[in-house]
């Protein structure tokens, strides 16, 4: 589990994200994508001596301010459900490689998913 | 002791500290101390169970965090703490408001400190 899908599996939760010049934003999280940038509502912003407060309906955050985002214990429990989820849809990506195996001699897709549809393509 | 192997790429070497209790120094001063459940190629960090440890003096206190996730950037270095050395010696345990207060004390004191140093810089003592 990487330290991104369990940002996303965090979606609609609350978090609270510090950034790098120390003001802490705490919110219900809509969105995050691949570079950490999210997308808050209803959020609390905390200056960084913890002595100004202020509340705005919604926030996007760049990902490269943020210092560390706290995410509720039970989301840890949530992906461990949806990584499960996902290893029960497996099986059926094995087909995929044939397409591919003219043009790379089917080592690409052979290492990854189902080593049956890959490999076939070379020249049986 | 036992001799520990190199790791042959610096990438491989979090992957050997997984599910271990690490110390986090972050650029700021923190200290995170947490197990380690997962990582990136940017040693961004999840640690489950973490708490911020605030040393002042002769005391520090524990300030339990839960669940967090940091951007690798803001790493300074990490590394495994001994079960058994994991207090620091010498030092006594005080409770969360009482460290928070010692470490607000401490800055002021910085900041005072700081302002008399920049008012003596005119006297250009050596």
């Amino acid at each position: 589990m990487l330290p991104l899908s369990l940002l996303k599996t965090a979606q609609g939760h609350a978090v609270l994200v510090e950034l790098k010049t120390g003001e802490t934003y705490n919110g219900h999280m809509v969105m995050c994508d691949t570079w950490m940038n999210i997308h808050l509502r209803e959020v609390i912003c905390t200056s960084k001596d913890g002595d100004r407060f202020w509340r705005m309906p919604e926030a996007y955050i760049r990902g490269n301010t943020i210092k560390y985002i706290r995410v509720p214990d039970e989301v840890i429990d949530k992906v461990q459900e949806e990584n499960f989820r996902r290893d029960e849809k497996r099986p059926a990506s094995g087909g995929r490689g044939r397409g591919r195996g003219g043009a790379f001699g089917g080592r690409g897709e052979g290492g990854r998913g189902g080593p049956e549809g890959g490999r076939g393509g070379r020249g049986v | 002791m036992e001799l520990l192997q190199e790791p042959s790429l610096p990438g491989a070497a979090l992957a050997e500290e997984l599910d271990k209790k690490l110390l986090i120094q972050l650029r700021d001063g923190r200290k995170i101390l947490g197990i380690l459940r997962s990582f990136d190629q940017f040693a961004n960090l999840v640690l489950e169970g973490a708490i911020e440890r605030i040393i002042v003096g002769e005391q520090y206190g524990d300030i339990p965090l839960g669940l967090q996730l940091i951007r690798g950037e803001n790493v300074v270095l990490l590394g495994e703490v001994d079960p058994a050395h994991e207090v620091p010696r010498g030092l006594t345990q005080i409770s969360e408001a009482a460290i928070r207060q010692a470490q607000k004390a401490e800055k002021e004191l910085n900041k005072l400190k700081a302002t008399l140093r920049s008012r003596m810089d005119f006297l250009d003592l050596e």
